[in-house]
């Protein structure tokens, strides 16, 4: 397999998803959203293993419409802390509207707290003031956000991820470790289009990239828009 | 009693009547109004409005006798419980004057108003001011001032308009001898004597309270008798009342009372700001902070609004505070119905807690560092604003039910919120086995195809962790419909949401019986993968032969 163009534009940066995670660690806003249906809960397991490798001193807030809950199910302790998050440490906001959801939000960035805001599907996209309010927030505050969201409407954000989740690749009768097939759908700074195979580590709180038998990265071609 | 204390006791002898034309305006034209109830085997009267009385009705004459008199009498039958309602509603309203009101059924209100006279411009104010609302609002009401409720109860009900009110001495020594002129030239009634008592002291041709007091307190050695003389000391203040009031005096608590009504968030925010400031202030004085705050707006209209904050840890910063507030206040702007203003507002810290004032030590240090202090200060505001059942923090259980092994709780007041539709109470923790919770035990027979599972496939052995709980869970667990190739064995394909989903990966099952106090069925749960690569966790209801037909639930999902 040949290293499509979009990977050999990232290569200089970003061609492996721990330089890209690097990068993103340090910017104040980024989207993730489903790249389908029946992939929301794999996109909030990708936002979380970000929120679970970068340092949140002052704690982590999930600030979440009820809807979302109500749709892909309410975050549940046992499994966060299987996951590799310690349930305790975690502030859970269930929000009933977009409004409260983002109002929540933007307080707790003002408080210092890395924060993973879910919104819910809406007829009306999120306005780009909003997102632009959430990132300024985040970086007046030195801290950052992620935004799980539909791709809809323009945004401030740095990166946006269209995640869906990825076969499991363990012996035929177990699940292995959860996989996403992440793509960078687009970013503010630099060319978007690279996909990652990845792989949770929940021990060692890291995303693994999956490599094939010949330890070359899994690498496909975005069609390009 | 101490010498400082001042009482009022509030008499409303129309409260039935009041009521009931109040509640129905027709009333208000009808000429004569009486209640009766039966009593014993017969109909008496037990509460008369003013037309009523002035036909010469009183409450306790038969209802044949008060038909007799007044042909065009309009009757109800009495209802007691009705009354103890509107007596509660008073003295709810009749915490703007004082936050200890003490219901005095049926009739009565005694409120302690030491010290809270000068906010309404004096006693006289205080209770010129209440009647005349009062009236405005309908009730006919009588009130009286003195150093003790006894004495108060006793002008109330006894004596005329111009001396209800025993004014304070400065010395103690004549104050004594003041109630008692006060009181001297009342009927023994007055005393709150119980019939027998007042029958008996008055066999004793002891009429009026000066008399009863004159005479030697040894010849008054029946029991009745103690009881009169108990209630005479009372009065003057010799033998101490223990009152409780309608609601537990808050420890700490501000009042203020406004010029003009206020009518706009804004001037009630100034407002809450200075009771802040108040309340902050006290609160240095006892050396505690304040954990529940609640805000008392009392309306033109005679309503109370209550708005209640809650903080994470003890408060004693007025802005803090006030922030709070703030967020409430606009939020509940437009349920306040201001319209006619509100005339004064209390603030009580209802819960307090010490405050021990403690040297920064290292870990506090680091813990400001960390933004641990922004952390409770946030979830104060959140809570403010969403509700402290919206704000909530995770927590483990030692449950095998999968509904109990975790639950969120408010982070504000520690209770439990369930995070499954289940039961989300603790301490039942017992009574649930896990009957066989290791993949790799079960036979492989019944695993998803035929090959029997490598000894060496430990989950951990291969650098990736296998998630044995799935990240979130629905409320309640959704029916599916799911086929399964053998009867023990996971589905090779189910619908979920109108869409068919083909299995892929099967793990399973772990089989975690049901409560059997609770008569819940025992559950096999599966990790399923399917053909995209989500993963679901589902489970089989019942064991075959235990129940006739299993059925096919969604309960989580992995991410």
């Amino acid at each position: 397999m040949s290293p499509s163009p979009a990977s050999v534009a990232n290569a200089n940066s970003a061609s492996d998803f721990r330089g890209m995670a690097a990068q993103m660690a340090v910017l104040p806003l980024h989207e993730v959203g489903p790249a389908g249906p029946g992939a929301a809960v794999a996109a909030l397991g990708f936002a979380l293993g970000l929120a679970a490798t970068w340092a949140a001193p002052a704690g982590l807030v999930w600030a979440g419409e009820e809807t979302v809950f109500a749709e892909e199910g309410a975050p549940y302790p046992p499994g966060l802390a299987a996951f590799g998050l310690d349930p305790a440490r975690l502030i859970v906001v269930r929000a009933k509207k977009r409004d409260e959801a983002l109002w929540a939000a933007e307080q707790a960035l003002g408080a210092g707290a890395l924060v993973i805001c879910a919104l819910g599907a809406s007829r009306k996209p999120l306005e780009l003031k909003a997102s632009r309010r959430l990132l300024l927030f985040a970086e007046k505050h030195n801290t950052r956000c992620l935004l799980l969201k539909q791709a809809d409407g323009a945004s401030a954000a740095w990166t946006r991820w269209s995640v869906a989740p990825a076969p499991s690749r363990a012996h035929d009768l177990e699940l292995g470790a959860p996989a996403y097939e992440a793509t960078l759908a687009r970013r503010r700074a630099g060319p978007a289009g690279a996909r990652f195979i990845l792989e949770w580590n929940a021990h060692d709180r890291a995303f693994a990239e999956r490599f094939q038998e010949n330890r070359e990265p899994v690498f496909r071609q975005e069609a390009q828009p | 009693m101490t010498d400082e204390a001042r009482w009022l006791a509030l008499f409303l002898p129309r409260l039935a009547t009041d009521r009931l034309k109040r509640a129905a305006p027709t009333l208000r034209d009808e000429r004569a109004l009486a209640l009766y109830d039966k009593i014993g085997n017969a109909f008496e009267l037990t509460a008369v409005d003013a037309g009523a009385s002035k036909a010469g009705l009183r409450a306790g004459m038969p209802l044949a006798d008060a038909r007799a008199i007044l042909p065009a009498l309009t009757v109800f039958e009495a209802d007691a419980e009705e009354d103890a309602r509107a007596l509660n509603a008073i003295a709810a309203w009749c915490e703007r004057y004082s936050p200890v009101v003490v219901l005095d059924a049926p009739y009565g209100l005694f409120l302690d108003i030491t010290g809270c006279a000068h906010l309404f411009g004096g006693e006289a104010e205080l209770r010129a001011g209440m009647l005349e609302r009062l009236a405005a609002q309908g009730f006919t009401a009588r009130a009286a001032i003195a150093p003790t409720p006894g004495a108060a109860w006793a002008l109330a009900r006894f004596a005329k308009e111009e001396a209800s009110i025993i004014p304070p001495l400065p010395c103690g020594e004549g104050k004594r001898g003041d109630v008692l002129a006060a009181l001297t030239r009342l009927p023994v009634e007055a005393l709150r004597l119980d019939p027998e008592a007042a029958a008996l002291v008055k066999r004793l041709g002891l009429k009026t309270i000066g008399q009863f007091a004159a005479a030697p307190s040894i010849s008054l050695s029946a029991r009745a008798g103690e009881h009169a003389s108990l209630r005479l000391a009372q009065a003057l203040g010799h033998a101490r009342e223990a009152l409780t009031p309608r609601r537990p005096h808050p420890p700490v608590t501000a009042l203020r009372r406004f010029l003009e009504p206020l009518f706009n968030v804004d001037t009630m925010l100034i407002a809450t700001q200075a009771l802040c400031g108040d309340i902050v202030a006290k609160l240095d004085r006892r050396g505690g902070g304040a954990l529940r705050l609640c805000l008392h707006l009392y309306g033109v209209d005679g309503r109370d609004r209550t708005i209640e904050i809650g903080v994470s840890r003890p408060e004693r910063d007025a802005k803090a505070m006030l922030r709070l507030f703030r967020e409430k206040l606009n939020l509940a702007a437009e349920n306040l119905n201001a319209e006619f203003g509100i005339e004064a507002a209390r603030l009580d810290v209802v819960q307090l807690q010490r405050v021990e004032a403690t040297a920064r030590t290292l870990a506090a240090v680091e813990e400001v560092a960390g933004g641990a202090e922004n952390i409770a200060s946030l979830v104060d505001v959140l809570s403010a604003r969403l509700g402290p059942a919206r704000v909530l923090r995770g927590k483990l259980n030692d449950a095998h039910a999968p509904e109990r092994a975790g639950g969120w709780r408010s982070v504000l007041n520690a209770s439990l919120i369930a995070c499954g539709g289940g039961a989300g109470e603790e301490g039942r923790t017992n009574n649930c086995a896990v009957e066989s919770s290791n993949s790799t035990q079960m036979p492989s027979t019944l695993a998803l195809g035929s090959r029997p599972l490598p000894p060496s496939a430990s989950p951990q052995g291969r650098g990736g962790e296998v998630l044995r709980r799935p990240l979130t869970l629905f409320a309640r667990a959704q029916p599916i419909e799911a086929l399964a190739t053998v009867p023990d064995g996971p589905p090779v394909r189910f619908r979920w949401r109108r869409v068919q989903r083909e299995v892929v990966r099967a793990e399973g099952p772990e089989r975690i019986a049901g409560d059997w106090l609770r008569g819940e069925p025992t559950r096999d749960y599966y990790r399923i993968e399917d053909n995209e690569g989500r993963r679901y966790w589902l489970y089989r209801e019942g064991l075959y032969g235990e129940a006739q037909e299993p059925r096919w639930f969604m309960h989580g999902l992995f991410a």
